[in-house]
């Protein structure tokens, strides 16, 4: 490539140093091609950079070793002449290096693909065809006839449903982030844990690897139902595990509700929606007691850290009569929240959902 | 007499150190109880229990589908998670049809064997049967049967 190109004179040229001939055939060159062009701005770049460092007095120290060199043999003047040129073609070595660098090693996701799917999904306010590019901080919207398919980086997709309003907060290697204002999206992410996050204005929706769609209403509640996978949903110091085949609902300033499955009966799901709700847990604590099977252990357990110490212990009794908590764990230490003990049911808890 | 002797008392010599006591068998889970991401695309997890060493039993396991009619046998593809003794088992046949997963493992002299019927959103927990063996051609089609007919209602 090089040999079709001048940039090999271009120090020369800029430092006004080649025969009239010579230099016409660069100047004639640098019209038509943009790559020498582009060569000739980073030199310039470099000899400003250069002209524009301070001079700095040598060290005393040095000068003993300098004048032995002297004496050892002849001094070089070629050699003072062009240490600018050594100077100018390191910094841009060292320039040409970086932005390769930068190129092959810069951060993934900075921005990512957005493809439109049906109708006028807009970026940013700006409409898309066909496809494009979202970068962080901006918004993607839908309208009643729209939607969207965007590439999240490189660990999975996300599409935006009609009537949707969502923005990219965070697109970097370790952080993928979105945050849905209204609608629903339905995410499909396979990475690592929590390296994908959807945040509501009533909790966050962490993956821990998964399938799920999410729905943000405009009073600020969200439902979260996981296909595949688990999602925690966290919110403050509340935090519910949706595993797959179920849902969560999430209210403004209550944070993440009760899971349940999908398959549980209709007066455990509407007690669970309902609980914490009322002004007396009394009414849809029963019903969820009496109406759940043996896989609803997804909601009793969560039930523990949700209720008063009083009805704790009905959640207890119910949930162990199910199914026993393993050895070691004991009723003590479930009643006290202790968050091992806790840990180690929930594990054992979930061979059962 | 003598020989059915002899042979129990081999059979139970042999069985003892394996845990024989439990019973090898296999128990199912949503991919949660896994504890693995690795599981997050898994149809199912299951644990081999009752083995005295978890990490030697021998798992395979094909899914069964009848698609239109027509019989079908996929390999399944079968992983083992974090956990001793813990797989994921991933969907490796297609989304028409009926399909039931057959497990076979083997610990030692021991056998069990499990039918899992699956659907779109996972397995179909009350409908698993476990064997102490494999399952034979006619359970698998038996439980196939069932489930093409549910499907249909």
């Amino acid at each position: 490539m090089w040999e079709k190109h001048i940039a090999m004179h271009l120090m020369a040229y800029l430092n006004g140093e080649l025969p009239p001939r010579k230099a016409r055939e660069v100047e004639s060159h640098l019209e038509v091609c943009e790559a020498c062009r582009t060569e000739r701005e980073k030199i310039r770049a470099g000899m400003d950079a250069i002209r524009r460092l301070p001079l700095v007095a040598a060290p005393d120290s040095i000068w003993p070793s300098i004048a032995a060199e002297f004496g050892r043999r002849q001094p070089r003047p070629a050699a003072v002449v062009h240490w600018r040129w050594v100077l100018a073609a390191a910094v841009l070595i060292t320039l040409m290096s970086s932005t390769a660098y930068w190129w092959l090693h810069r951060p993934l996701g900075t921005e990512w693909g957005v493809v439109r799917i049906d109708g006028s999904p807009s970026i940013g306010a700006k409409p898309l065809v066909g496809a494009g590019h979202v970068r962080a901080g901006e918004w993607i919207e839908t309208d009643a006839h729209s939607q969207a398919l965007v590439q999240v980086g490189e660990i999975g997709s996300v599409q935006v449903a009609p009537n949707t309003r969502v923005r990219v907060v965070t697109a970097q290697q370790d952080e993928h982030r979105l945050a849905l204002a209204r609608g629903e999206i339905h995410a499909s992410i396979s990475a690592p844990p929590k390296l994908f996050f959807v945040d509501t204005a009533s909790g966050t929706a962490v993956d821990l690897g998964c399938e799920y769609s999410l729905i943000a209403a405009d009073d600020g509640s969200s439902l979260l139902r996981v296909i595949r996978g688990w999602v925690s949903f966290e919110w403050k110091e509340i935090d519910s595990l949706v595993p797959a085949g179920a849902t969560c609902r999430t209210r403004p300033h209550l944070g993440p509700g009760i899971p349940y499955f999908d398959d549980a009966s209709a007066k455990l799901k509407q007690a669970a929606d309902a609980f914490g709700l009322e002004k007396s847990g009394d009414t849809t604590l029963n019903v969820i007691l009496s109406a759940s099977r043996v896989r609803d252990t997804l909601t009793l357990w969560h039930l523990l850290a949700r209720v008063d110490p009083p009805d704790r212990n009905r959640v207890y009794d119910h949930l162990a009569s199910v199914s026993p908590p393993p050895a070691g764990v004991t009723r003590e230490m479930v009643l006290k929240l202790d968050a091992a003990a806790l840990q180690r049911w929930r594990d054992d808890l979930a061979w059962k959902w | 007499m003598r020989m059915g002797m002899l042979r129990i008392g081999i059979t139970v010599c042999a069985a003892v150190p394996l845990g024989l006591a439990d019973g090898f068998s296999f128990t199912l889970g949503n991919p949660v109880a896994a504890q693995d991401y690795r599981a997050k695309t898994a149809s199912f997890v299951f644990r081999a229990e009752g083995c005295g060493e978890p990490a030697k039993a021998q798992i395979t396991g094909t899914a069964e589908g009848l698609v239109n009619g027509i019989r079908h046998s996929v390999p399944l593809k079968i992983s083992a998670m974090s956990q001793p003794g813990v797989y994921a088992v991933y969907q490796t046949w297609p989304a028409e049809g009926a399909w039931v997963v057959s497990l076979k493992g083997a610990c030692g002299a021991e056998n069990a064997g499990a039918l899992v019927p699956t659907s779109a959103k996972g397995f179909l927990r009350d409908a698993v049967k476990f064997f102490p063996r494999p399952a034979t051609n006619v359970e698998i089609e038996t439980a196939l049967k069932n489930l093409a007919q549910g499907a249909n209602q």
